[in-house]
């Protein structure tokens, strides 16, 4: 034997090379056959796999390895990120003042929905609202990627991505607050409570900040340029994405900000449109396979029915806001209701919520932790197939992805 | 059958039909937008009519029956106006030029309409190819004869009004070398061109009816010629325009048009001429392709003449006209841009200069439609 010591070991090829091309390999198989043969999302293929070869599938895929797959994620969030709030229009928002309002309005209606389901299912306060927190945020990588696949054009893509950041933003807001809230209860002091979500919160606009300066000012200096300004804004990405995770602050406010920012600051128009193509592909597929890897199934027997009713709440409360103002916002019934059906999926960045949750505070109870994330397991799964429906439905998907 | 009858207008009437681009501000590329634009625009009571074209990033505007410059001014502001509050509300920009300047027309979604989707199914690429801009100016005459009469007089003047409108040099992505390219896309239509040699309404009815009866066209709207006598309209109507950059534009070759008109219905300074169409198709290409610097065949002096020169020695030559039509400013900007200012193709491509990319020159021509500045 100590002759063949060129040879490898028999044990099945680990680290992250192959892993990630198997990871790829399984998604793409997923994808094309959720897309071509069942007519799905092909994200739902993807987290279908990332299901079946995860933790509670297979087992294929170990904690660790995922851990690995990490660095992978972030950067595909931070796309997609950054994409989101290149789309975001302030000049729309100050000309159309219902739009955040509608914003607003559906976001703290979720809330109040979810709190007082969970209350009157005997869930203590405080950890209600932390759910319900969780549950106000829509999935923006989800209706950015379908968004793309079907090539979708107007007010009912429009405004779901428009709303999408405003309740991604809020659910941030609400999370932090009521985090240091837990703080407060647990006896922490005054200070953390209070510093907490200001340093979250300024540290994470200021990095967004930087990042669209330098974008801005690299864009001018470079000149309009794609192959050169595409470099330049996905390693501004990167770089922003590893201050997020170093500085601890928060990914979703620092790349929405840095994507806000960029468009809205450009004022003498240096950015171009890039568009990240095939290359943002392979990480796309990475993130929902990773996404639904993470899912916990284990624990969908025991909260079930109260995941079903946390999801129709939620669904319910979303649904009946946009039906209620959309004269307001010029939209026709029809519309309305399609755009609360394209805020169906929920973020798998909930997942890492409830975990990170649980784990400071395990008082916070495998009760809550349970119900959440059966929800999300829930959402994840029709989550895309609703944004595909209804963006479909309301005749904005090009006819040549039929 | 029923014979195709003239209805009679008031003469020199005008009106002005404007198909307009409706742009996404992110990339300043065509989108979808104009079913939520039609709604919205009819929620309010506005001038004029808007109705959608055969692509879904169309809309077709179009002002009332007019007799003065200053009344479409006026109309045409009015118009803008209502569709630019229910875009700036939908958070879409609209844009005037004959052509966008890099939209991939197969990636264009053809309007839900039985009449678009039969066109779309006629035609084929043809159909979506067809994503392009045009202003059509409608003149009042009050008789059949009257209207054949006057197509065949301004078929002289069809290269003016192209190089006049001309804002098209760029398309799917490219620069031309055309001032118009707009006009090359109509040119594939098996029933373009130009209105048969015919001598009177009952000539041109037999031919009509002759067309017919091969089951060749069913309506008037069928000939995508450059002029076309309208008989239930009562009008003439020129369709060679590019839709200019801004509606001002408009409007002063509207009354062009109207002057042109008096000037050749009134003084009758000439007969028509079969030699008109004979350098007709050359004519057209040169202004296409050259704008304003193109030089000309003069069938009724047969002799080379310059478009700029020929367009200011007519404007001197209708000025009573105009003055009558009280129009004169209009032709005095028409004058300015003919003499050494420059058409809207000129400003197109000096935008692309000061800008450096097709989508900055989308956007800059939104913003100057839109007046909200750069």
């Amino acid at each position: 034997m100590t002759d063949l010591q060129f040879l490898p070991s028999l044990t099945p090829p680990q680290g992250s090379f192959v892993l990630f091309g198997l990871l790829l390999l399984s998604g793409l198989a997923g994808g094309h056959l959720f897309a071509r043969v069942m007519r799905l999302p092909r994200i739902t293929g993807y987290i279908v796999v990332g299901i079946v070869l995860g933790p509670s599938g297979l087992e294929w895929l170990s904690r660790p390895a995922l851990e690995e797959m990490r660095i992978f994620v972030d950067i595909a969030l931070g796309l997609v990120l950054f994409d989101l709030g290149r789309r975001i229009d302030i000049g729309w928002l100050r000309k159309d003042r219902w739009l955040l309002a509608t914003g607003v309005t559906e976001s703290t209606a979720t809330f109040f929905a979810i709190f007082l389901l969970l209350g009157y299912l005997g869930v203590e306060p405080a950890h209600a609202a932390m759910a319900a927190a969780i549950g106000v945020k829509a999935s923006p990588a989800v209706l950015m990627l379908v968004a793309r696949d079907l090539k979708a054009q107007g007010q009912v893509t429009e405004r779901a991505l428009i709303l999408v950041a405003i309740n991604s933003a809020l659910a941030f807001f609400l999370f932090t607050m009521f985090w240091s809230y837990l703080h407060l209860e647990y006896r922490a002091g005054w200070l953390t409570v209070a510093a907490h979500p200001v340093y979250v919160l300024a540290g994470s606009l200021t990095a967004g900040w930087i990042m669209a300066q330098t974008a801005i000012h690299g864009g001018e200096w470079l000149g309009k340029r794609p192959d050169s300004q595409f470099i330049l804004i996905v390693a501004l990405i990167v770089i922003a994405v590893g201050l997020t995770i170093h500085f601890k602050l928060s990914a979703l406010v620092t790349l929405l900000a840095f994507g806000i920012l960029a468009k809205n600051l450009d004022r003498k128009h240096a950015l171009l449109a890039v568009e990240f193509g095939q290359g943002a592909e392979l990480f796309f597929v990475i993130l929902f396979v990773f996404a639904g890897a993470t899912l916990q199934l284990e624990l969908f027997p025991e909260a079930a029915w109260i995941a079903v009713g946390f999801v129709a709440v939620r669904f319910a409360a979303k649904l009946l806001v946009l039906l209620m103002l959309a004269p307001l916002n010029g939209l026709r019934f029809a519309q309305a209701g399609l755009l609360g059906l394209a805020l169906v999926p929920m973020s798998g960045t909930a997942v890492v919520m409830v975990q990170s949750t649980a784990a400071v505070y395990p008082e916070f109870g495998a009760r809550l932790a349970a119900i959440v994330l059966s929800a999300v397991a829930i959402l994840e799964i029709i989550g895309p197939v609703a944004t595909h429906l209804a963006l479909r439905l309301a005749g904005e998907a090009s006819p040549d992805t039929r | 059958m029923e014979p195709l009858v003239f209805k009679e207008s008031a003469a020199l009437s005008f009106g002005i039909e404007l198909e307009l681009q409706i742009l996404n501000p992110r990339d300043y590329d065509l989108t979808r937008g104009a079913a939520d634009l039609l709604r919205l625009v009819e929620k309010k009571p506005h001038p004029g009519d808007i109705k959608p074209e055969i692509t879904e990033s169309m809309i077709e505007v179009s002002t009332s029956v007019l007799t003065r410059h200053a009344e479409a001014l006026k109309e045409l502001r009015g118009i803008r106006d209502a569709v630019i509050a229910a875009a700036q509300r939908l958070n879409l920009r609209i844009a005037g030029g004959g052509a966008h300047p890099f939209q991939k027309w197969s990636e264009q979604r053809i309007f839900p309409k039985p009449r678009f989707n039969h066109l779309s199914e006629l035609y084929g690429y043809l159909a979506k190819q067809f994503t392009v801009f045009g202003q059509h100016v409608h003149i009042g005459v009050r008789s059949g004869d009257e209207a054949v009469y006057l197509t065949h007089m301004m078929s002289r003047y069809i290269p003016h009004f192209i190089a006049l409108s001309a804002s098209s040099p760029f398309y799917q992505g490219v620069d031309t070398a055309f001032d118009s390219s707009r006009l090359n896309t109509v040119n594939a239509f098996p029933l373009s061109g130009t209105m048969p040699f015919v001598e009177s309404w009952e000539a041109f009815n037999e031919y009509f009816e002759r067309m017919r009866g091969f089951g060749i066209v069913e309506s008037m709207k069928d000939f995508y010629w450059d002029i076309r006598p309208k008989p239930e309209y009562g009008t003439i109507e020129i369709r060679v325009c590019d839709t200019p950059l801004t509606v001002e534009k408009a409007a002063d070759l509207a009354a062009y048009a109207q002057s042109l008109a008096a000037w050749l219905l009134k003084d009758r300074p000439r007969q028509p001429s079969r030699d008109v169409y004979r350098v007709y198709s050359y004519n057209r290409f040169l202004a296409c392709r050259f704008g304003l610097d193109a030089t000309l065949v003069d069938a009724y002096t047969q002799s080379q003449v310059s478009l700029r020169d020929d367009i200011l020695d007519t404007l001197q030559t209708i000025m009573p006209h105009a003055i009558a039509l009280e129009c004169q400013s209009a032709l005095h900007s028409i004058r300015e841009s003919a003499a050494g200012g420059g058409n809207d193709s000129a400003w197109l491509r000096d935008a692309l200069q000061r800008s450096g990319t097709l989508n900055d020159v989308a956007r800059l021509q939104a913003a100057l439609w839109m007046g909200t500045g750069e």
